[in-house]
């Protein structure tokens, strides 16, 4: 999945990773792009089999380039399992919020389950009316 | 009729599946430390985040059960309690109910010091051209008591607001009476350097209620090195408008901030000292204000950061030492994250909101009448950057302030929850936005993450409060918890004899 | 039944019940005992308690009934041929039974603790339950019993625990009783302890709050931050989910609330993680009480799961206190001996057994803080640590931490 390569002619080293995107995603490539940028300039090329390459140029003479690359795949793996988590919890986010900012509507309804007093229950005009028996 | 009694398994049966709550993750240490939207955490081993994506986690052990209880994730086993969780992110919210409640009135420019680093001050004496007239005071107040907010604070600041002496004996009592009308608390603060601060002024403050924030940069060489004034005797100065100043309105009324220069950076455990000597029992080390300078380069941001937290976390260390020897010293920034990380709260502090609390949560009325939405913003406009500039007391009302072109373009960039860089952060909950920062350093109200001071300070000291929750040592711990709840220090915290 | 002498009472054992013979009424009567004389105007609150060996000649007339411990002949109501007798003083409210002849103690004005018991129903089924649920409905009758309680009740109570079964299963009979309190016992301070459950339904919690007494708060148990270990205890499916709703909905009424945590083995393995659920998700507890297993109602029945000796949990209760301490959120230990608890702790142990429960075992005679510690419950006598041990003066001061 991932190569490392150095140019032999040009003066620059850089690191160039390549993923597929079903591990990866673009999405998550650029993030993972974005945190690199303060010291390397990131290029993205997608090769329209399902993969893209990242090329990582460093910014200035000093940036060193030991261990940039296994760092970089390990933070775009990290990206991709947060994407996931994002996608799995956006809706219920939504009713989280939308229930945290509404004047009311938090607390308002019955509670579920069981009442539980044998004395209560059997009574038709019981206190406490039941939602729903687990 | 006896009543039977039922097994483990009819009241806790092995969920069929799970859901996942909202939260965000970081790498500490070997572990993996899972924050959720309420700001709450766990320390989980590797590979727990994948393990729930996966769905490939033990739904019987303890971890999952830990997870379930924290709000991480939820089954059909037991109600997911979402009320609870909202209720719980709401209280984060606070902050953001009630509109503005820090109103600064900067009443002159003029000030007798020319410290370096200050770009709003002017030396003339001749009152007048920069001092606030009486019509915008009256102004100020009425847009000032048009925000909700049932608790409100009246700083005045300057230049050296005492200069102005007679403005605030005016507007002290019209704003106390508005405030009673209302049915507000009100709140009364000036920000001097005491310098030129005689017993009668002191004395008015004591009978109106007015507390005094005054500068302390550390001991005599640096203050008078940060702060230079005609006879280069700023600290001595200030040591007495101190001490008078605590005899007549007592000691609780006085506080005391330093700011952070270049030359300070080497001297952090004298400063410290200086503050315990000075018996104050609160300290705000404060990065170097990126205002009023030139938009620095990458590189000397991240070199004055890097300095600087050097400088934080040997000065939080030595501020420790001292707590343990039985002396109470709170270092202001780290209350204010632990309040936040370890507490159902979220703070007052503007600094640290999302959405950012300038403007939701102060406003700057300039001597001028100019309203800005924070104090540094009114510093940009010394140097001729008016981005900030909401509008004017004699033409606007709250209204229009907040519907002004800068107001909406600043609240745009307002909310770390949709920042780039801070959308998938672990410490999101932790830290804020601050719109005019990265204007002022980056030349963008959005912000460059990788190469942002407030990111990287905020970063490095919340992962550096982490390591003492981690470690979880009961001394420690417990001095931290008596800043964060007010309470003295007791026993556990003291060193053994 | 035992008289007194048995080896293990040091002080003297307070009785609560006794039976005797009841004539010439049916119901409950409840009344003011009068162990000499009283005036004829103030004999219709009173019960005319002839000792062992009284005199027969006594004049009757105005008394709601007589008690007496040896054969009276009377057309008036009374209970008599006494089990016991010698607990009963002057002042002491009981109730007598006409059907089945138990004379009850309700309230002793000399006691410290003072409870309000007002129906033995439950919804709820704890493990370790020391007051195991009756599915008869006894709320009217008690309701009865307690009203005309309220009325004797002098010097009025600094502090009134209302207590079941589980209180809320009144309905509309608890804001009675609450309405009533607040008229005729205005300064005292009521805590309702309750499951919580049913403050889960929005309206019973408004009701409760818009009644605005002045002094009142709940006593909520909760047994584990994990759901199906906390219903497992309590034996009732959902109920942690209602608990922890009706507790908030309690405190958007300002109903003040505290947490009780019963400690045994099945409570002390997520302690810490209970505390810390307290903390973060009911932030409003204003108090929270660790408290000692009682061997007795269904304990000994589950006790191979619920026994774990309270030495041998020291730490778990002191991260748990401490957890508490730190953060500044009060927290207390009750039913706990001093000997068992480490030094750290005593500062939170209160003296909370109840004067009608409890004992000191022989080995507690030479013990240096004798005074200062609670005791045991008196059924302790079948199950308690293992480490009871007097401690010397000086093993009291050398590891003491001073009150606050």
């Amino acid at each position: 999945m991932v190569e490392e390569n150095e140019h032999s002619v040009a003066a620059e080293p850089s690191i160039i990773a390549r993923f597929s995107h079903d591990v990866v995603s673009i999405e998550s490539l650029l993030k993972t792009c974005y945190w690199f940028s303060r010291d390397f300039v990131c290029e993205v090329t997608e090769d329209g089999a399902g993969y893209s390459a990242v090329s990582l140029r460093p910014k200035a003479p000093g940036v060193s380039l030991e261990g940039v690359h296994d760092d970089f795949m390990n933070q775009a793996l990290d990206f991709a399992l947060r994407e996931r988590v994002t996608t799995k919890t956006a809706d219920i986010r939504d009713l989280l919020l939308a229930k945290a900012f509404s004047e009311s509507g938090v607390l308002e309804d019955q509670p579920l389950g069981m009442f539980g007093d044998a004395v209560e229950d059997a009574k038709p005009d019981s206190m406490f009316k039941i939602l729903s028996n687990y | 009729m006896a009543r039977s009694f039922y097994p483990l398994q009819r009241f806790a049966p092995i969920p069929k599946q799970f859901s996942l709550l909202p939260f965000r993750f970081t790498r500490v240490d070997g572990k993996e430390l899972l924050v959720n939207e309420a700001g709450e955490f766990i320390f989980a081993p590797e590979g727990t985040t994948r393990s729930l994506v996966d769905a490939a986690i033990d739904t019987q052990s303890i971890l999952y059960r830990d997870l379930k209880a924290k709000h991480f994730i939820y089954d059909e086993t037991s109600s997911a309690l979402l009320d609870v969780l909202a209720t719980k992110i709401r209280t984060k919210y606070d902050h953001v109910m009630g509109g503005t409640k820090l109103h600064i009135f900067v009443v002159t420019l003029r000030c007798e010091h020319s410290c370096h680093y200050c770009q709003v001050s002017r030396q003339t004496s001749e009152k007048g051209q920069f001092d606030m007239s009486r019509e915008t005071a009256d102004r100020s107040l009425s847009l000032m008591f048009e925000a909700p907010a049932p608790h409100m604070t009246l700083e005045f600041q300057g230049g050296e607001p005492m200069l102005a002496f007679d403005l605030i004996e005016y507007i002290v009592p019209r704003a106390k009476a508005e405030a009673q009308l209302r049915g507000k608390t009100l709140d009364l603060v000036v920000t001097t350097n005491l310098a030129c601060a005689t017993d009668e002024m002191l004395t008015f403050f004591r009978d109106e209620g007015v507390k005094v924030s005054t500068s302390l940069d550390g001991p005599a060489f640096l203050h008078n090195m940060n702060r230079p004034r005609p006879g280069n005797d700023s600290y001595e100065r200030a040591i007495d408008g101190i001490e008078r100043a605590r005899a007549i309105l007592g000691h609780e009324n006085v506080a005391a901030l330093m700011t952070t220069t270049l030359a300070s950076l080497g001297h952090v455990r004298e400063i410290i000292d200086e503050y315990v000597k000075r018996e104050f029992h609160t300290i705000f080390l404060r990065p170097i204000s990126p205002y009023g300078f030139a938009v620095k380069t990458r590189k000397r941001t991240g070199y004055e950061m890097n300095r600087f937290l050097e400088f934080y976390k040997q000065g939080l260390a030595h501020i420790l030492d001292i707590n343990r020897g039985g002396y109470r010293l709170a270092e202001i920034y780290t209350q204010i994250l632990f309040t936040k990380i370890l507490t159902p709260q979220g703070t007052g502090y503007v600094d640290l909101q999302s959405p950012a609390g300038e403007a939701w949560n102060v406003l700057v009325y300039n001597y001028n009448g100019d309203v800005f939405a924070s104090d540094e913003s009114r510093m940009l406009a010394e140097m001729n950057d008016l981005t900030f500039r909401l509008g004017n007391v004699h033409r606007d009302n709250r209204r229009s302030l907040f519907m002004s072109e800068a107001a909406l373009k600043m609240f745009e960039a307002s909310c770390n929850q949709s920042l780039a860089g801070c959308s998938d952060c672990a410490f999101q909950a932790y830290c804020g936005a601050d719109p005019i920062y990265h204007h002022a350093t980056q030349g963008d109200m959005y912000g460059h993450r990788p190469t942002s001071g407030f990111c990287m300070r905020n970063m490095e000291v919340i992962k550096h409060l982490f390591s003492f929750i981690k470690e979880d040592d009961p001394q420690t711990m417990g001095i931290f918890w008596s800043w964060i709840t007010g309470r003295p220090l007791t026993v556990t915290e003291l060193a053994c004899a | 039944m035992d008289n007194g002498t048995s080896p293990y009472s040091y002080r003297t054992r307070m009785r609560l019940t006794t039976t005797g013979s009841a004539r010439n009424f049916s119901g409950g009567i409840v009344g003011r005992v009068a162990t000499q004389d009283v005036p004829l105007a103030f004999r219709g609150q009173h019960i005319r308690f002839l000792a062992r060996g009284a005199e027969q000649s006594v004049d009757l007339a105005g008394y709601r009934a007589i008690l007496s411990h040896d054969d009276f002949a009377t057309d008036r109501p009374i209970v008599d041929r006494l089990r016991e007798a010698d607990h009963f003083r002057s002042g002491d409210i009981v109730v007598l039974e006409g059907d089945s002849g138990f004379v009850r103690s309700l309230y002793r004005p000399y006691e410290h603790h003072h409870s309000l018991f007002v129906t033995e129903r439950c919804n709820s089924n704890c493990l370790m339950c020391s007051q195991p649920p009756k599915d008869r409905d006894d709320v009217a009758a008690l309701a009865e019993r307690n009203r005309e309680l309220i009325r004797l009740m002098y010097p009025a109570p600094e502090y009134l625990t209302i207590t079941g079964g589980e209180p809320t299963l009144l309905g509309d009979a608890l804001f009675d009783l609450l309405e009533q309190l607040k008229a005729w016992l205005p300064r005292t301070e009521l805590h309702i302890l309750t499951n919580g459950r049913t403050f889960a339904w929005p309206q019973y919690a408004s009701r409760l709050g818009a009644l605005r007494h002045p002094n009142l708060s709940l006593g909520v148990p909760l047994y584990s931050d994990f759901a199906g270990e906390h219903d497992y205890i309590v034996q009732a499916e959902g109920a942690f989910d209602q608990t922890v709703s009706g507790l908030h909905q309690a405190a958007r009424n300002q109903i003040r609330v505290e947490v009780r945590v019963v400690l045994h083995r099945l409570s002390i393995p997520r302690l810490t993680r209970l505390v810390e659920y307290i903390y973060r998700n009911l932030t409003f507890v204003e108090h929270v009480a660790l408290m000692g297993l009682e061997y007795v109602g269904y304990t000994p029945r589950n006790i191979a799961e619920l026994w774990i000796d309270p030495f041998d949990y020291q730490d778990e209760l002191e991260k748990a206190v401490q957890y508490l301490s730190m953060r500044n959120v009060p927290v207390s230990i009750y039913n706990h001996q001093l000997c068992v608890l480490r030094p750290s702790l005593w500062q939170y142990a209160r003296k909370s057994i109840s004067d009608w429960k409890n004992l000191y075992l022989p080995e507690c005679e030479k013990c240096g803080v004798l005074d200062e510690c609670g005791g045991l419950f008196q059924w302790a006598v079948k199950k308690h640590s293992e480490h009871i041990h007097a401690l010397s003066k000086t093993e009291c001061w050398a590891d003491r931490v001073p009150k606050p």
